[in-house]
């Protein structure tokens, strides 16, 4: 009986389509010829909510936080390579500031280095010359001395001379009191 | 060839019929558990290979949840119940394409004939398995409504004062609230079973008029109906949640 109510014959339904289309009215005969059990059904839905508890424990709950966890990521990334650029923009003008004050600043030390050394130069000469200037009046000074004394000391040994001439000449010698005054008012 | 309304019974465990489409139904869902278990094992930050696919799967269903939603939270609440709708009715749609689909299984004696029972058929051509699936959503969405806008007036919704405005009409329609909530069920379990039945048959008499080529066309009819189906469901079931979970605006 079971199988004959259960069944429908498709293409052959031939010899008793009454038997297999009787509807039966009555509801729970319905049910029995569409093939619905109370305890298939059950066993279905228990079977979908385990399915449905451990997609989600399993693979919707981690794939769900992995996205997140990735869009998180990509969105950090993304931010710190702009904030990189900007950084690296910031840094190369900076460079720039620095160098151009570099070149400034080593622009005054040359300068202000000619001009010592100019100021070294003339110094130096300077310097130079009184030095010189000096030394010329020193030895200018010592050719003086040297040269009154030589004079003197001519002076006294021409006195002699003369006077060695003369006692020769005269043949006698004065005294020499009178020696000595007619040298000097001869020499002089 | 006798094709049954009923999944066909293989054998019995005491007084519990294992039915072909049950059997199918477990071994789709083993398949499901042990890819989700290898999923979670293998997840990396950098996706590779099942995980990719996988990953892509999820994301257009966000999407997509996200065009109904318009509401992120909301999304996030919907996403189990439907991704999991649509993976497994699509999955169970597929089965027919299997080959051995009415061929392979067992011969047996029914009141004098021979009779061959299937060990393939689609969990989907079985009113169990699209009227447990159709249960399912339905009371989820009743569970969502009340979750999201209180017993009170979710209730409100199906009963209506008729001494207030708009009066018996709003009575009325309530009823008819009520009487839609009843007919969704219907209406899906018989949708998906009415498609994919009639899809199963279709390839068992084409492959019995026809063994060899002219099927394909058909294989390939099957393959899109059941992806449109499972889409269905699931989409229905998305709608009927955002319905529920939105108040009446008097």
């Amino acid at each position: 009986m079971e199988s004959s109510e259960q069944r429908i014959n498709f293409l052959f339904a031939g010899p008793r389509p009454l038997d297999v289309v009787k509807i039966n009215y009555k509801k729970m005969e319905l049910l029995h010829n569409l093939g619905i059990d109370g305890r298939l059904l059950l066993a279905q839905l228990i079977n979908f909510i385990i399915l449905l508890a451990v997609l989600y424990k399993f693979a919707y709950g981690p794939v769900l936080k992995m996205l997140e966890e990735r869009t998180k990521k990509i969105e950090k990334g993304l931010k710190d390579a702009e904030e990189s650029q900007k950084k690296l923009a910031e840094i190369s003008e900076k460079e720039a500031a620095v160098l151009v004050e570099a070149r400034k600043n080593a622009q005054q030390i040359i300068k202000k280095s000619e001009e010592s050394a100019v100021k070294n130069a003339e110094d130096i000469v300077a310097l130079a010359k009184e030095q010189s200037d000096r030394l010329l009046e020193q030895a200018q000074r010592q050719i003086e001395q040297e040269k009154a004394k030589i004079m003197a000391e001519v002076k006294a040994e021409i006195a002699g001379l003369v006077v060695a001439a003369t006692g020769k000449i005269i043949g006698e010698k004065l005294d020499a009191e009178k020696d000595r005054e007619l040298i000097n008012r001869s020499i002089r | 060839m006798e094709i049954s309304l009923a999944p066909e019974i293989i054998f019995h465990i005491g007084s519990f019929p294992v039915t072909n489409s049950l059997l199918m139904t477990l071994v789709l869902s083993a398949i499901i558990i042990l890819a989700s278990l290898s999923l979670r094992n293998k997840l990396k930050l950098v996706p590779k290979g099942f995980q990719n696919i996988f990953e892509y799967v999820v994301e257009a269903f966000l999407d997509l949840i996200d065009s109904v939603t318009q509401n992120r939270e909301q999304t996030r609440k919907f996403f189990p119940i439907v991704m999991t709708i649509f993976l497994f009715v699509i999955l169970s749609n597929w089965i027919e394409l299997v080959p051995g689909l009415g061929t392979i299984g067992i011969n047996e004696e029914h009141h004098g004939k021979m009779i061959l029972v299937p060990f393939i058929r689609s969990a989907s051509a079985d009113l169990n398995v699209t009227l447990a699936i159709a249960l399912i959503s339905v009371f989820t969405a009743q569970f969502m409504g009340i979750a999201a806008i209180g017993a009170a007036r979710y209730a409100g919704k199906f009963f209506v004062n008729p001494l207030r405005r708009p009066y018996f009409i709003g009575t009325f329609v309530g009823i008819l609230e009520l009487i839609s909530e009843v007919a969704k069920i219907i209406s899906f379990s018989f949708r998906l079973f009415g498609n994919i039945f009639a899809g199963e048959v279709l390839l068992i008499v084409m492959l019995n008029l026809v063994p060899y080529f002219v099927p394909l066309p058909f294989l390939f009819l099957e393959l899109f109906v059941g992806f449109v189906q499972a889409l269905v469901f699931a989409m229905l079931t998305l709608v009927f949640l955002k319905m529920a979970v939105t108040a009446h605006d008097h």
